[in-house]
């Protein structure tokens, strides 16, 4: 993922009105490799070799304080295959990544184009929808496991407009947990996309918008065929930072559900947590905490490859 | 060639302050001079008391400690032992079962040997049994723990009910305070630990009432869970459930409302250790709590209260200041330290002759342990630390019709059986 953004530059710099760039760059002379071994060298020994000694663990039965511990080949990974724990977790966490990257992105762009009109308190609305982002999930996930406990504001709510029948169990119900996880992870943080969309938005030129109005186009097709391919960037950005940010989802369901009812809201992550921590079994969470990676890797540049795609096809 | 050296001089330096910042963590616990002891502790709220009180009784002496929550602590003291960064005296859960626990850390020689140390021989048995691995003692146990029903007195008077002794009348019980409507007892499930506290009030009963070497027989693989009185104590625990024992949705419960339902009379008790009752105090300073047995058959002579070490402290075998260490550990186990430890913790002291005046809330438990009618918590003696979690997740899954009882005992009996 890191790679990302130098595969794009070269494209753009070839573009007919960057052309003056490439002749000034070679012009200069090229910085020699060794500016860089500093770098290299703390990216080595921070990352690089703790990642590497790391992944040798997931091959071994060590359980995190004997010092004899034997390699155990892809014992690991076969008993996940085995574990129905670890199958239901990785069912969890695509279905939460996904969920929330289609209703959380499906928001921010609602919200983006609401506070992009001419409405009188759009600012405020701004700042209302942007600020439970700021706020620690940790404390935003504490706060509504009161909201949403059987006697909690959520229930009342219900009671008080009369609708005393929707009560539920939100968070001790294994039907409607997960549900309410990601209706907490999209509360937080639709306001995000929203900054994201809304940046984009504001980067479409209204001569453009006033030209299709000209030419007819009403605000749908104005939407579709204007504002859409010019938000490809913001679109990028969103779904990937949400993908990513679904899968790897630990704090929000710990303090939430702590994996709870039974196991009705693990994810990877928090299996992993529960499987060092509370088990000893460190060789087995860290090939989880591998298999996490590999999800991540792969959905993250998968994604990246056909919107960055879209993103051309789009300018 | 004049630029080479400064950049490669800059390299060597940052390579070097890398190597550094990656070996600097071992040498935090030395410097072991005779008048300092490294500690670490779970006790928050109680050990700073008894630190200052060794000091004061060994002046010169400087405690050097850290304390942290049990999760936190049991990352850490793993990591410093397997690294040998570890502090002298550390905080050691009884028996087995889980991370930091006294079988899990003298298996691999980590912990040193307490037997030769005077309080070590007079640990009342059902201690014995989990401050030991194969014979040795390694486990300064200093308070006991029970858990059962507590009961809030106000709201029991204003119920006009009185705690049940028996089988029959706790569910007379429950069903009269069910139509007063006010439920007995609150129950906070969605913590799932806080799950397994009203099976084990009932399993001590019903299991080891008949038998107090079951566990002798599982390690032996004599009797399973499945086919056990296990069965009989899920099953109560189930009817008790049916017959409204408890608030509506335990599983949206959390142990820190189940506390608020208690404490304010919304429920008349709560199933809970003896440690609950401080907190209660701290939710509701007027009221007045007892802790009761909690009744699983009809003979009221024949209750048991599952009652267990807590957490006590081990001395490090590669100790920096193993004299020191011992001498803590020894002031720990005084009657001295130890009435200060548990009466700051709210708990009862493991050893039978410290006068201790105990808090008249905890006085049917004292007479229990005096009577030796206690079994030490069902976990303490099992091999790993994975049949807990699966009871725990399992009971969870049996409250939301996920899983079966006959399922949950089958899977803990293959857990149990996995071994070590």
């Amino acid at each position: 993922m890191a790679l990302a953004p130098h595969k794009q530059r070269p494209d753009r710099e070839r573009s007919p009105d960057a052309e003056p760039a490439p002749r000034v760059r070679r012009a200069r002379t090229t910085p020699p490799w060794w500016f860089a071994l500093p770098a290299l060298l703390l990216f080595t020994f921070v990352v690089l070799v703790p990642s590497a000694r790391g992944l040798y663990y997931a091959f071994t039965d060590w359980d995190g304080l004997d010092p004899h511990f034997s390699f155990v080949g892809l014992d690991n990974f076969s008993d996940m295959l085995r574990d129905p724990d670890a199958m239901q977790a990785i069912g969890h966490t695509l279905l939460i990544a996904v969920s929330i990257t289609v209703v959380q992105n499906g928001l921010g762009l609602l919200l983006a184009l609401g506070v992009n009109t001419a409405i009188k308190s759009r600012n405020l609305l701004r700042v209302f929808l942007f600020a439970p982002a700021v706020i620690t999930p940790i404390v935003t996930a504490y706060l509504w496991r009161n909201l949403l406990g059987p006697d909690g504001a959520v229930n009342s709510l219900w009671d008080a407009v009369g609708l005393g029948g929707l009560r539920q169990d939100w968070l001790g119900s294994p039907r409607l947990a997960l549900w309410a996880v990601v209706a907490v992870i999209v509360w937080q943080f639709a306001g995000y996309s929203m900054v994201i969309f809304l940046a984009g938005l504001q980067s479409v030129p209204k001569e453009v918008h006033e030209a299709a109005a000209i030419d007819g186009a009403g605000p749908v097709r104005r939407f579709w065929s204007v504002t859409r391919p010019l938000l490809a960037p913001a679109f990028t950005i969103n779904l990937m930072l949400s993908i990513i940010g679904g899968l790897k989802l630990f704090d929000q369901v710990y303090a939430l559900t702590g994996g709870g009812p039974g196991h009705a809201t693990d994810t990877i992550s928090t299996l992993i947590y529960k499987d060092a921590f509370t088990l000893g079994e460190f060789g087995y969470s860290i090939a989880l905490a591998v298999v996490l990676t590999i999800i991540v890797a792969v959905a993250s540049t998968g994604q990246y490859l056909v919107l960055s795609r879209n993103e051309r096809a789009a300018s | 060639m004049k630029t080479r050296t400064p950049v490669t001089l800059a390299a060597a330096v940052t390579a070097a302050a890398v190597l550094a910042a990656c070996s600097g963590g071992t040498k935090a616990s030395s410097g072991g001079d005779s008048k300092t002891l490294t500690l670490a502790s779970v006790d928050q709220g109680s050990v700073e008391d008894v630190v200052k009180a060794f000091e004061k009784a060994n002046p010169g002496v400087k405690v050097r400690f850290t304390t942290s929550g049990a999760d936190q602590y049991q990352q850490q003291i793993r990591t410093q032992l397997s690294s040998g960064t570890a502090p002298d005296v550390m905080s050691v859960w009884p028996g087995n079962g889980n991370p930091g626990a006294t079988y899990v850390l003298a298996k691999p020689g980590y912990l040193r040997d307490l037997s030769d140390q005077p309080w070590a021989a007079k640990l009342p048995d059902a201690v014995k049994s989990v401050a030991q691995y194969e014979g040795k003692t390694y486990n300064a146990v200093f308070g006991l723990n029970g858990i059962g029903a507590v009961y809030n007195e106000q709201a029991m008077a204003k119920a006009g009910l009185t705690p049940p002794d028996t089988w029959t009348k706790l569910l007379d019980f429950c069903r009269a305070a069910k139509a007063k409507g006010t439920p007995a007892f609150a129950l906070g499930n969605q913590d799932n630990w806080v799950t397994q506290l009203v099976l084990y009030a009932l399993v001590a009963t019903t299991v080891y009432g008949d038998d107090r070497d079951f566990d002798k027989k599982m390690q032996g693989g004599q009797v399973t869970f499945a086919k056990s009185p296990w069965t009989t104590a899920l099953d109560k625990y189930l009817t008790m459930e049916k017959t409204g024992c408890f608030q509506k949705n335990p599983l949206g419960t959390n142990y820190e409302a189940s506390q608020g339902l208690a404490a304010t009379g919304k429920t008349l008790g709560i199933v809970q250790g003896n440690w609950v009752i401080a907190l209660l105090k701290g939710k509701n300073p007027k009221g007045t709590f007892s802790f009761k047995a909690l009744p699983a058959t009809d003979d009221p002579s024949g209750t048991l209260i599952p009652a267990a070490a807590g957490a006590g402290y081990g001395v490090n075998a590669k100790a920096k200041n193993e004299d020191l260490a011992l001498k803590f550990v020894n002031f720990v186990m005084s009657p001295k330290g130890m009435n200060l430890f548990v009466k700051k913790q709210g708990g009862l002291p493991s050893l039978p002759d410290t006068g201790y005046a105990v808090d008249p809330s905890l006085e049917e438990l004292s007479t229990f342990i005096q009577e030796d009618r206690t079994v030490p918590f069902m976990d303490q003696l099992w091999p790993n630390a994975k049949v807990q979690q699966t009871m725990l997740s399992g009971l969870q899954e049996i409250f939301s019709g996920q899983s079966t009882p006959k399922r949950l005992l089958g899977e803990m009996d293959a857990d149990y059986q996995a071994g070590p």
